[in-house]
């Protein structure tokens, strides 16, 4: 059974049509058009469909998309739309992604820690990406990119 | 792929209503982070799925009193940011951090843990040592179940078609306590408990132990218990009442783990249990959350 | 040009594809939009390892509302395979393996395309399940190819029909029997490493249109598309030019997505219904049962030595599980028969290296080929041979080591190598005889050691092939078909060009693989590119400064030999104020005196193939030719802690270095080698496919196939480069992609001999196998 949905997506009000067992995740990629969520593994265990809800970290796999009535959703297309933030900035200068498949879920959840927390020590980066499975990386440079954006800005753009 | 309905309560008699109508064709949705992937995986097929998160009422955590309230929608991180649970609940937030991953905690409710009742449920040990009981809703009223009494069976609780779990309390306690909780996984990143054993002990040297993922259900090793009551751990007490709590489990082998090892493991994490929640109590440290495996 | 000279090359620098990956502008595939008229396929996949198709009904299936067409083994009689055509489309006669696709449905929506898959009725016949290379090689084992002596393969593999053997690699060198009677000591034994999975965050996902004018067009997320163009192209007789493969960021590869996979069915699903464009990806559990996996390797080691620590004489007997499929596996056993002696010189030797057919999932490349499963045999029997002896099993490899010159098993000379540099600079790194201390009494820490070498596995005639492209504001686009897998290809090509057109990184694209429009590459597998696509892009580029040469002299009337290129622009020795930047002519040429012009758009060519390989050699010695074009070495070490009561192994430090010849990319190329250890890491600690009785995957999820995260990688990393120059190398360049991952098994395997004296011979080395070697539990499995 169709129902038109309405909810917040990266600042604007949205409108779409769903079925009750569409995911998240499947209606921003091929209704919507918002492809940085990716599909990897459809059930919550590696992070590459992660979007914000609410300001949180989610994963949109494992969300039926009708959950989302009357809230925000906000996908790396949003994180960025004023322009590259300090982490993304950080990112690129660090080279910490490779076949770059993980990296808007990284980058999202990195932005919820550091909105909440600009300044968060390693071990709390390292747990809080812990949900992230990169098959390419060592992890090092993705941990070291984001511990050089909690130790030099303040007031940056997170 | 199972289609469904999808309906919204916005209040408790609302959702007990629709649950009753719907029966066994129902499910009830929180954060959705094992009910999903059971959907996917056609272990459930529902008709109907009921999604409790627009019921106010489920949002609550506070002190009541003697007792801490955990609503149905709370989840592990509102736990885990929560200065009431951090300063007098010290093991559930230990226990907490260690629920799947970071964004799985920003969905997952405690509620919707128990309710799963896997076996490895990591919130259960720390819930039974800390005498919780489980809120359940029906049509006809209210009831309590102490949490020892709520798992029945792998995936299975005492909860019958039409009822809800409204929430969770955990009685305060006035004096000092130790607690802790650990849980030996295949590595450190998100896993599934291979054993998970909680212990409590407080300053008139009553004991509580659970473990995790060692039996069809969540289990208390009250004999175990009853043989610690009155002493001060040391060496040689835990390895004589290893044995007699490890009389409590029956675990099993499974791709995660055989049940010798299970079975040995569960007597190393019992010990490092008792020594970290004595030490706890005698505020030794080590800190809560930091990891004891 | 000495290395001093270079601006670009060897210098660290933001990735060229790093902007659009960090803003989630790179497409991949499935991020690509095909309008209304897509059409979807899900696939039935067989419940039986092994069994006989009777019968196939899809009559309720085609009949299901929404359904567009439904496709069976009848639709594709044609066998198709890399090297050995062994694999069908889908199967008419049998299946092989629980997933194997048996027939698709064609629907106008993935829900839809599922519903009527299961409506497809299939009788079976089940046959006795093979799980067991040792099983599978023995001379009652049922047939699982009954008609190997059919199948087309190429002329340098060996199927012994009548068997369930694909290929014997067989290497004869000296007297190994003579050699074992002369040794002072000896040491035989078997390990074993189980099959793992590429596990790429990006499952494969493939989009066919056969257009109604006739012509196949696919986007793949794929590491080989001209490979691909050409089986398809063969598969369904057409002709090379009407097959277009266009490839987007692959999100991971790892070998995975070599070859033809799961397009063959995209491919056939679009033949059925031209005009519309048919998706279809890969969920995780198909991407774990129906993608090629690592081979399962049985391994026989016998190792006879001098008690001066001389290694005299190898007995290698390698027993493959290739799965149900030799078609690319084959390929595996053959290189890794090839050198299965690891990087030491060892004057008597004896590989014979089976591939052997079982009712597993296909098996294929992955990152390292073959290698770090005859390694981690090869590389825990050389500390234990060096232990039995009283020697420091560091000083034994240094002692054994190859050296530039020495002859490999097979007969050629060993060219340059940095592999004693890369030890020395190891056991450095990572404090080699300084103990490990721990003050935790629960805890004990080791450190272990390993070497590596590989070659890429390639046929002898691969070959490599660019174009540089300029533009009218001296910009470059540079058309290749070597695929961005992550591994820093596109930036390495980009500095190549910058460094012969000196221009700078920011006026070059390199191009993502279109087959119609970028010339000719083999494959992006065996950390080859950067060393053969980097050789055609470097010729590329110097064809088009002797363009750009030709076209100044002719207009200006000056010697081509006094011009050189500096920042975009051409100058001249003999003249300081000459000076043309590339966008005043690199399109519209030079205006002459009377209006004319002169030269017009400069576009380079260039191609690559090792002219001195060749896979001709006596199949009962392995003697005679010249399989391999180079090999990288290295060296990798480990420092862990073991949890003594639990048994949980925790990597706390490692050191890896390889002698990439020349690193184009210094900062990529220690990208790989953190990652390829982390890949390596998880299967050595964590990692295996688990099958029951009947051959089905029971961990196809991340629940219960754990990859390593943030908390289980070492906190400390050191990638360390060796730059011993490949002499046919661009720039002195050899790959380096793979063989970061090759010593981190057995590395760590002797780590925990070192820390507990127990030696395990299968990863992974799980807590449970640790607390069970140590007698503290008995598991009867």
């Amino acid at each position: 059974m169709k129902k038109e949905i309405t909810f917040t997506l990266n600042g604007f009000e949205t409108h779409v049509e769903v079925e009750p067992h569409e995911k998240l995740l499947d209606v921003l990629r091929d209704k919507l058009g918002v492809k940085s969520p990716k599909y990897g593994c459809g059930r919550g265990e590696c992070g590459a469909c992660t979007v914000l809800l609410n300001g949180k970290s989610v994963r949109s796999c494992i969300i039926y998309a009708i959950e989302v009535e009357g809230l925000e959703i906000e996908t790396l297309e949003g994180i960025e739309r004023d322009g590259l933030t300090d982490l993304q900035k950080s990112f690129l200068e660090h080279n910490s992604f490779q076949c770059g498949f993980c990296a808007p879920g990284i980058i999202v959840t990195t932005t919820e820690l550091l909105r909440n927390n600009p300044h968060p020590d390693k071990n709390e980066v390292k747990e809080v990406l812990s949900g992230h499975l990169c098959r390419c990386t060592g992890y090092n440079i993705v941990v070291d990119a984001i511990m050089d954006v909690s130790k030099d800005k303040v007031g940056g753009k997170i | 792929m199972q289609k469904f309905e999808y309906l919204k309560p916005l209040s408790e008699d609302e959702a007990i209503s629709l649950l009753e109508k719907y029966g066994a064709s129902a499910k009830a949705l929180l954060g959705g982070t094992d009910l999903a992937v059971m959907i996917d995986d056609e272990m459930v097929t529902p008709k109907v799925v009921i999604d409790l998160k627009g019921i106010s009422n489920l949002m609550r955590l506070e002190l009541r009193g003697e007792y801490l309230y955990i609503g149905a929608g709370i989840t592990f991180n509102e736990l885990i940011a929560s200065k009431i649970v951090k300063d007098h609940f010290p093991l559930l937030w230990e226990t907490s951090r260690s629920v799947g991953s970071f964004g799985i905690r920003n969905r997952a409710t405690l509620v919707g843990n128990i309710c799963s009742a896997v076996p490895s449920a990591d919130s259960a040990p720390a819930l039974l040592v800390l005498n919780s009981s489980v809120e359940i809703r029906a049509k006809e009223g209210v009831r309590e179940v102490p949490i020892d009494k709520f798992f029945v069976g792998p995936r299975k609780t005492v909860i019958q078609t039409g009822e809800i779990v409204t929430g969770i309390k955990i009685p305060l306690e006035r004096g000092e306590t130790g607690a802790s909780y650990i849980k030996l996984g295949r590595y450190d990143g998100e896993d599934l408990a291979q054993v998970g054993v909680a212990s409590y002990v407080n300053s008139d040297k009553v004991y509580r132990i659970a473990f995790g993922a060692v039996a069809p259900i969540p289990v208390r090793a009250y004999e175990a218990e009853e043989y610690l009551k009155g002493k001060d751990v040391d060496e040689d007490l835990i390895e004589e009442v290893k044995p007699i709590a490890l009389k409590a489990i029956s675990p099993i082998s499974d791709m995660r783990a055989s049940k010798e090892y299970r079975l040995y493991v569960s007597g190393v994490l019992l010990k490092r249990s008792l020594f970290a929640s004595s030490r706890r109590l005698k505020k030794l440290g080590p800190a809560y959350g930091e990891h004891l495996v | 040009m000495k290395d001093s000279d270079l601006k670009y090359v060897g210098k660290d620098a933001i990735r060229i594809d790093g902007l659009e990956k960090i803003t989630g502008a790179a497409n991949y595939t499935d991020d690509v939009d095909f309008g209304a008229s897509m059409f979807y396929v899900a696939v039935l996949e067989s419940p039986y390892a092994h069994a006989n198709i009777k019968s196939i009904d899809t009559i309720e299936a085609e009949k299901y509302p929404g359904v567009r067409g439904v496709l069976s083994g009848k639709d594709f009689p044609e066998r198709f395979g890399l090297y050995l055509k062994d694999n069908a489309v889908f199967p008419s006669d049998r299946v092989r393996y629980v997933g194997q696709h048996v027939a698709a449905v064609i629907a106008v929506s993935e829900d839809i395309a599922q519903e009527a898959v299961k409506l497809i009725k299939v009788e079976y016949e089940p046959l006795p399940v093979l799980q067991s290379p040792l099983e599978a090689i023995k001379e009652d084992a049922i047939l699982i190819h009954p008609e190997l002596d059919k199948y087309e393969v190429v002329p340098w593999l060996y199927p012994q029909p009548g068997t369930n053997i694909a290929h014997v690699r067989k290497i004869r060198k000296g007297d190994v029997e003579k050699a074992f009677e002369e040794a002072d000591y000896i040491l035989e034994d078997w390990y074993e490493v189980p099959h793992v999975v590429h596990a790429p965050m990006e499952p494969h996902t493939s989009i066919a249109i056969y257009t109604l004018d006739g012509r196949l067009m696919m986007w793949n997320s794929t590491q080989s598309p001209h490979t691909q163009r050409n089986i398809i192209a063969n598969s369904f007789k057409l002709s090379h030019k009407d097959v277009r493969i266009i490839a987007e960021y692959v999100g991971g590869g790892f070998g995975g997505k070599a070859g033809v996979n799961m397009e063959v069915i995209a491919a056939a699903a679009a033949m059925k219904v031209p005009g519309h464009p048919v998706k279809l990806r890969y969920t995780r559990k198909q991407e774990f049962q129906n993608t090629s996996q690592r081979q399962e390797l049985h391994a026989y080691v016998k190792m006879g030595v001098k008690n001066d620590g001389t290694i005299i004489a190898l007995k290698h007997q390698l027993y493959w599980d290739v799965g149900a499929s030799a078609e690319y596996g084959s390929n595996v056993v053959n290189a890794t028969g090839f050198s299965a002696t690891g990087p030491y010189r060892i004057p008597n030797v004896w590989i014979d290296s089976f591939a052997v057919y079982t009712n597993r999932p296909p098996c294929g490349a992955y990152r390292g080929f073959g290698y770090s499963e005859f390694h981690f045999g090869i590389e825990s029997h050389i500390d234990r041979v060096a232990k039995a002896i009283g020697m420091d099993p560091v000083e034994f490899r240094k002692k054994n080591a190859i050296r530039q010159g020495d002859r490999v098993a097979y007969g050629v000379e060993m060219g340059p190598t940095g592999i004693h540099e890369c030890i020395e600079k190891v056991t450095e790194s990572i404090e080699w005889g300084k103990e490990s201390k721990t003050t935790d009494p629960n805890k004990v820490r080791a450190k272990g050691l390993a070497c590596v070498w590989k070659a890429p596995a390639m046929p002898a005639n691969e070959s490599s092939a660019a174009f540089i492209k300029f533009s009218e504001d001296g910009s470059i686009n540079i058309l290749v078909s070597g695929m961005e897998l992550g591994q820093g290809f596109m930036t390495a090509m980009a500095k190549i060009a910058a460094e012969e057109l000196s221009l700078p990184l920011a006026k070059i694209r390199v191009e993502l693989p279109d087959t119609d429009r970028n010339p000719y590459e083999w494959q992006t597998v065996a950390s080859h590119v950067t060393w053969s696509c980097g050789n055609a892009v470097r010729r590329a580029a110097v064809d088009a400064r002797n363009q750009i040469f030709k076209t100044i002299s002719e207009a200006y009337y000056v010697e081509e030999a006094n011009l050189y290129l500096e920042d975009g622009k051409v100058k001249c020795y003999t003249d300081p104020s000459f000076e043309i930047p590339f966008e005043k002519f690199v399109i519209n040429g030079i205006e002459m005196p009377d209006g004319t012009f002169r030269g017009g758009p400069i576009l380079g060519r260039g191609i690559y193939m090792p002219e001195f390989t060749s896979a001709k050699v006596n199949p009962e010695t392995g003697q005679g030719g010249h399989p391999n074009v180079h090999y990288t070495t290295g060296a990798g070490a480990v420092e862990i802690e073991i949890d003594k009561e639990t048994g949980r192994v925790k990597v706390l430090r490692m050191a890896e270095a390889f002698d990439a010849g020349k690193a184009i990319n210094p900062d990529l190329v220690k990208g790989q080698i953190e990652g390829g250890f982390t890949q390596g890491l998880g299967t050595a600690l964590y990692e295996e496919v688990y099958f029951d009785k009947e051959g089905r995957v029971i961990n196809s999820n991340f629940t219960d196939y754990k990859i390593p995260t943030t908390l289980d990688v070492p906190e400390e990393m050191h990638p360390i480069i060796v730059e011993v120059p490949q002499p046919d190398g661009p720039f002195g360049a050899r790959g380096v992609g793979e063989h970061t991952m090759i010593p981190v098994m057995p590395a760590i395997a002797n780590a925990i001999e070192n820390a507990l004296g127990i030696r395990l011979k299968k990863p992974p080395f799980t807590a449970e196998k640790i607390v069970a070697e140590l007698g503290k539990i008995l598991i009867n499995k």
